[in-house]
């Protein structure tokens, strides 16, 4: 377990190596929250509703979704397609630990960063721009919230080397990782709440696993959800887990049998 | 000139042919920047439908703004695409054989390449664009001269940026985020800048060249643009690519050749 908590810290600081680049990565999260935030500002004005949403729930969503992406869609496993490629995989194979223990330790460490300069952005927003904001104080909501961002991350991870795995057969890793994130990240709701969008379309999402990446924490923060609703929320992440726990297992084993360690 | 010419027909043929040689990653970037346009045109459309919040454009106005974003957005990354290597060369020390050549390596830096996949979005992009047009009042011939004049003005604000991403990239050898970051700030242009409030479109107006970039073009072909507008989008254009090409040659002065 030490082990891995020393990776983890030393993707914290690894962060900091290049400091230019890191305070312009940091710039563009505002920019692109402000964009969103903007956008909503405008549409919907004050005293008005936009398909059920007040403007201090909406912009409450948008600047959740700030943080919420923060620790779910944080990841430095995007490499491991690259590993694959330039044959790097093969002294992690020699080593006495768990390749994914590895990515997911790293990805702890690079969540710790974002989380904590995400929550000092927000404060700077606040102070900025002053946005109507919702503070849920129920523990049952807060905790819910909690558990849901967990799971989350868990099952973004599993996305994440799935889309690394696409090394085992193919130089082209960019091109499939960047299809899906576009997919991934409008359908887990990084724009707007997903039920805004027609009822159908939303009725399929639901069962989709990406709407628990953003969209449902965010939702359960707001207390927007019944109990009822966040029990099956929960247990259909929990069964995405288990389908893409199973799903990675057997696409990296069967890679690994054709893995050749080519470029080494 | 003449010479230029060559030079860029050349690395270009050569990138291409590198591009095509993995086909199923033609697919999927043409596919994902498909997809990213759509997806971003039906969050626009779900909004206008239903928002009585439209800053005075319609439906199909507020489309062509996304449209010209996404026009002078592909046309830079189509002719720029260079940059995005640029800071392989310095790490790597292969800048120095990019000094040594007899040609200027500002140009090598900037067009060393052009990315063929950016021009196959563009060409559905301005089919679209041509819909669009079909849809509004009758724009006239002046309109469309324009426009078109205006995003040439759009381009030379655009190598303006990412001469100053090369710049920078020159003296900290990073180059990664700053050109994204050019990408964000540009984004921001995917609705007019009247949608901002006060402050936010005074900054977009007169601090960063937003305003310049997208809303002042699309506002030449709906003809209701001022010539105020027009004036400051050339004089931004002006300035910029005067102070870039100044940080460029402080920038080449300041380059130590240290990965060599």
């Amino acid at each position: 377990m030490r082990r891995y908590v020393q990776i983890a810290k030393n993707t914290w600081d690894e962060t900091f190596t290049y400091r230019f680049s890191f305070i312009t990565y940091r710039i563009r999260n505002i920019l692109q929250i402000l964009t969103v935030y903007y956008l909503w500002t405008f549409f919907i004005p004050q005293n008005t509703t936009f398909l059920g949403y007040t403007q201090s729930q909406m912009l409450t969503y948008i600047l959740a979704t700030m943080i919420v992406s923060s620790v779910v869609m944080a990841t430095r496993s995007q490499a491991i397609g690259n590993d694959i490629n330039q044959g790097n995989l093969s002294s992690f194979l020699l080593k006495p630990m768990n390749y994914f223990g590895y990515w997911f330790a790293r990805d702890i460490g690079d969540k710790a960063v974002n989380l904590l300069f995400s929550i000092a952005e927000l404060t700077l927003l606040f102070m900025l721009l002053h946005p109507p904001f919702f503070m849920q104080t129920n523990p049952f909501f807060l905790v819910s919230a909690i558990l849901s961002i967990s799971l989350g991350t868990i099952l973004y991870f599993y996305f994440s080397v799935l889309m690394g795995c696409f090394g085992f057969w193919s130089n082209e890793i960019w091109g499939p990782r960047f299809v899906f994130y576009q997919l991934l990240s409008f359908f887990a709701g990084s724009l707007f709440p997903l039920d805004i969008l027609p009822k159908n379309l939303y009725a399929v999402i639901e069962y989709l696993p990406f709407s628990y990446l953003l969209y449902f924490p965010i939702k359960i923060y707001l207390g927007d959800l019944s109990i009822l609703m966040i029990i099956k929320g929960l247990l259909i992440t929990g069964f995405w887990i288990g389908v893409m726990h199973l799903l990675v297992s057997r696409v990296w084993n069967k890679g690994l049998r054709i893995y050749t360690a080519y470029g080494r | 000139m003449k010479r230029y010419w060559y030079i860029w027909f050349t690395m270009t043929k050569r990138i291409t042919q590198v591009a095509f040689a993995s086909r199923l990653g033609v697919i999927f970037f043409t596919l994902g920047k498909l997809i990213r346009f759509l997806l971003f045109l039906f969050f626009l459309l779900l909004i206008m439908q239903n928002t009585k919040a439209d800053a005075g454009f319609t439906t199909w106005q507020i489309i062509l703004f996304f449209i010209t974003f996404n026009i002078v957005d592909v046309l830079s990354q189509f002719l720029l695409r260079e940059v995005y290597r640029f800071r392989e060369y310095v790490v790597s020390g292969n800048f120095d054989h990019i000094l040594l050549k007899p040609i200027s390596p500002l140009f090598r830096s900037l067009f060393g390449g052009s990315d063929i996949l950016d021009f196959v979005t563009l060409i559905p992009l301005v089919g679209f664009l041509v819909f669009t047009v079909t849809k509004l009042d009758p724009v006239s011939i002046l309109q469309i001269i324009f426009y078109v004049l205006l995003l040439c003005n759009s381009l030379i604000i655009a190598i303006s940026l990412h001469i100053f991403v090369l710049a920078l990239g020159v003296i900290t050898t990073e180059v990664d985020n700053a050109v994204w970051l050019i990408r964000d700030i540009t984004q921001l242009g995917r609705v007019p800048v009247d949608i901002y409030k006060s402050t936010m479109r005074t900054l977009l107006t007169f601090v960063l060249p937003v305003a310049a970039l997208v809303t002042i073009p699309t506002k030449a072909l709906l003809g209701i643009v001022s010539i105020e507008g027009v004036l400051l989008a050339v004089v931004f254009s002006a300035v910029l690519l005067t102070l870039s090409l100044l940080s460029w040659q402080y920038a080449l002065k300041q380059y130590a050749s240290a990965s060599s």
